[in-house]
């Protein structure tokens, strides 16, 4: 039983004409670090929402096709039950505290599923050290920095122990030193917890060096899904108009790019590697 | 006129008698001294009133952020001066006064209740009331958002303001079609935001059909017993004066000869 | 040709909030006409705090701030949006009107034109934008992308002296992004002034002669970019990483390759690598 599966799923929001995703098929297994790449418009947010069933329960629209988490539809089995398997982040954190304090912002899921109180304790002591928000136990949303309230977010969200950890554009907001921080925490968290991470994002520059696959979307379309490198050194992400990594446009500008690499460096100490050897 | 006076009706955690109230009994005793004030039109019996609230908001360590809230209401207290003492021929001013401290114990009373009942009971508080959870949650997410929104306000208002919208126009109609850069993108970004907020709801599992947890509880203490007694012991006081008041000394009804 | 001229001259400014939190304190900077700067720094360092006291939308509570020579505590921020334009980050927070021709007329109406004057002016914009094909589009069905894109016509078309950005690059790919380095590289072409507020390292480095570093309330650093962004102890109290490309130059250094100092921008770096690899071929 795969974690996530769509087959030939295809999404038309209503009142629209074009479908936002077209024909995905796509099939994700291990627990790994997953960074979903494409242009403005391609598709990702949509993709994002099929996971917990928001597509196509809260978002009324035509679809064709299925989409199964861990075995469950996402047509037919209500948000809630999907919300102990599959936790989405969301890109505005502001838009996501809904409490008036972080501990209650941290126990309001437990206490929607009737999750008895010595658990919500257990888990609530659990998650606020790792994600390091012990001190933000009794403040309230709009006293706490953007980082903070983006680790928050997070918070809440792990503590229903989902398989499957999606976040969108989780640093748009946060300053260069922030977004490394919980890029970092993320990875460590998949690790630890072995669970899955997919991240939406632009900022390639600080996710490449973490990821381990790459899922790129073209016009609604899944277009590629396959190791970093694969992905990376393909024609079809060469053609694309996101913000590539430095050290991709760098090597990608050189004479002898096509001769001599057959991959491309995809960060700073990859292309250290690829030098030390001439040394 | 300001958005300061709203401010003075925020809640501000501090440690207190008044704070650590269930806010129930806080609820019941703006309630009550509602109906105190407006039992009463003399003026002695109102000053009383008002000045039998004073104790509270000192005990809350609520001067500063009351004295605000009364200030901001000088416009409205001139106004009704002057509207009384031109048309109410019969003591017009003494009259007006007296409407004057009784608006404004009934304004500290609910003043004193936002100022001490921390949001997050709030919604708690109407739940112990058998009041609905979806309800009493939508309650407590407008309190939550209100900072929000004043935040986003100000920011649309800067946006406009840089690319040459005037903020003062002349003109009724020209005031009111004035609002509208500052209230199209204030709406839509509200509703933006509630889909958002709904989307973010659903996939934390609001709305689940199992019977849900409440991780928080309020308790009525002792102290909140004694408070609520001492209330209605107030309340039955008042209302035996009411009814009595014949046979009250007259300077109980003294009056302004204006 | 007046070069080298001050634009703007802030003169210890301190900003204090009501609930007595200090956003600004002794702000010192001088901008001169033409020049292109970067404003960086951690969040809740300052820096919106400071573009606003340049226009008006925040009055400092200490000190004064001058714009071309004059006090802006004598001038309203009516008159200040004459001469400053500033494109904060959210586009919708200014969208409003019907269609994209009325959201760019609304921007020129306290500016004194003709009406024939506007409709020129918007004209000339929707082509520049490539917007003509969206001329009557209600702006809500713009993409984010392009309705970044709006509220910088919306701006440009007013043509301020001054052009001040909060986060241009934010959301955008790299198609916008050019298309944004086009038109500012247009309006200093024209002797505009351009700050910008922004946390994109790399678009810095590659393209920003004079960075400005802020914590806390206070600059601290002023300087040609080169030197600023590659200060380690700066950067990190900025809350900022060091430019991909020159963290890719120190450990080439480390290696025993020898790096000339002043190779900072990604073209430089090609050169010098093509030739390096081109020596070791020549070699084999």
């Amino acid at each position: 039983m795969s974690l996530v599966k769509f087959n030939n799923f295809s999404f038309r929001y209503k009142g629209n004409e074009e479908y936002a995703l077209n024909n995905i098929n796509l099939e994700i297994n291990e627990n790994s670090f997953i960074l979903l790449l494409g242009e403005t418009g391609s598709g990702k947010t949509s993709l994002i929402r099929c996971l917990n069933g928001l597509i196509p329960q809260f978002y009324a629209g035509y679809y064709k096709g299925t989409v199964e988490i861990a075995g469950k539809s996402t047509i037919t089995t209500p948000i809630s039950d999907l919300s102990t398997v599959v936790g989405i982040v969301f890109q505005n954190p502001e838009n996501q505290l809904v409490a008036m304090n972080v501990e209650h912002e941290i126990a309001f899921g437990m206490e929607n599923l009737g999750i008895p109180s010595s658990e919500i304790e257990k888990r609530i002591k659990e998650i606020i050290k790792l994600t390091e928000i012990e001190h933000l136990l009794e403040r309230a949303p709009f006293e706490i920095s953007g980082g903070e309230k983006q680790r928050v977010a997070i918070a809440s969200v792990l503590v229903l122990e989902p398989i499957l950890l999606i976040l969108d554009e989780p640093t748009a907001n946060l300053d260069p030193f922030f977004a490394k921080k919980i890029i970092t925490m993320l990875k460590k968290i998949q690790e630890t917890k072995k669970i899955s991470v997919i991240i939406s994002e632009h900022r390639m520059d600080l996710l490449v060096p973490l990821v381990d696959d790459i899922i790129l979307m073209e016009n609604g379309k899944l277009v590629g899904y396959d190791d970093k490198n694969v992905i990376m050194n393909s024609e079809i992400f060469h053609k694309l108009n996101i913000n590539k990594p430095k050290i991709y446009t760098l090597f990608k500008g050189l004479e002898y790019g096509s001769t001599h690499f057959n991959e491309l460096p995809l960060s700073v100490e990859d292309a250290l590697n690829f030098f030390r050897q001439f040394k | 006129m300001s958005f300061e006076f709203l401010n003075s009706f925020r809640f501000l955690k501090k440690k207190s008698i008044i704070h650590r109230l269930d806010p129930r009994a806080k609820l019941l005793f703006a309630m009550i001294y509602t109906i105190n004030a407006l039992m009463f039109t003399e003026i002695v019996p109102l000053v009383f009133i008002f000045l039998s609230l004073i104790p509270f908001i000192l005990l809350g360590k609520l001067f500063h952020q009351w004295i605000k809230s009364i200030h901001s209401l000088a416009f409205l207290y001139i106004f009704i001066i002057i509207i009384n003492t031109l048309f109410i021929t019969n003591n017009g001013f003494s009259f007006s006064l007296a409407m004057i401290i009784r608006i404004t114990s009934m304004i500290s009373a609910f003043s004193i209740f936002f100022l001490t009942v921390d949001p997050n009971d709030l919604a708690l508080s109407l739940i112990s009331m058998k009041v609905p959870y979806e309800f009493a949650f939508s309650f407590s997410l407008a309190f939550r958002f209100v900072p929000t929104i004043a935040i986003e306000a100000q920011n649309i208002i800067d946006s406009q303001q840089s690319r040459g919208y005037e903020m003062q126009k002349k003109g009724i109609i020209n005031q009111i079609k004035n609002l509208f850069p500052l209230l199209v993108p204030l709406i839509i970004g509200s509703i933006k935001r509630a889909f958002n907020v709904a989307e973010a709801l659903e996939s934390r599992a609001f709305g689940s059909k199992k019977e849900r947890t409440f991780y928080f509880t309020i308790r009525y203490s002792v102290t909140d017993w004694i408070f609520t007694f001492l209330l209605l012991i107030i309340l039955v006081v008042l209302i035996f004066i009411r009814l009595q008041i014949i046979i009250m000394p007259d300077w109980f009804n003294w009056g302004l000869p204006v | 040709m007046t070069a080298n001229k001050t634009i703007i001259y802030i003169d210890e400014i301190d900003y204090i909030y009501p609930n007595n939190t200090i956003a600004l304190s002794k702000v010192s900077l001088k901008i001169n006409k033409g020049e292109l700067i970067a404003i960086m720094g951690q969040n809740g360092a300052g820096k919106t705090t400071l573009i606003r006291t340049l226009n008006g939308l925040i009055r400092p509570t200490n000190g004064n701030v001058y714009v071309k020579g004059e006090n802006n505590s004598t001038k309203s921020i009516a008159q200040l949006s004459k001469i400053i334009g500033i494109i904060f980050q959210n586009p919708m927070h200014q969208l409003f009107s019907n269609s994209i021709e009325e959201e760019l007329k609304f921007s020129l109406k306290n500016l004194e034109y003709t009406k024939e004057q506007i409709q020129q002016k918007v004209d000339s914009i929707l082509n520049k934008f490539d917007f003509e094909k969206y001329r009557n589009r209600s702006p809500f069905n713009l993409s984010g992308g392009e309705a970044k894109k709006l509220a910088l016509a919306t701006i440009i078309c007013r043509d301020p002296e001054i052009l001040v950005f909060d986060e241009p690059t934010l959301g955008q790919d790299a198609k916008e992004i050019n298309f944004f380095l086009k038109i500012i590289q247009s309006e200093l072409e024209k002797g505009k002034t351009i700050v910008m507020v922004t946390h994109n390292i790399e678009f810095v480095f590659e393209n920003i002669p004079r960075t400005i570093l802020m914590a806390n309330g206070k600059i601290i650093a002023d300087g040609p970019t080169e030197q600023v962004l590659t200060n380690d102890l700066l950067v990190n109290k900025a809350s900022l990483v060091l430019p991909q490309i020159h963290q890719f130059k120190l450990g080439l250094k480390k290696i025993g390759i020898d790096v000339p100092n002043e190779i900072f921008k990604e073209r430089d770096m090609i050169s010098f690598i093509n030739n390096y690899l081109k020596g070791i071929m020549a070699n084999r």
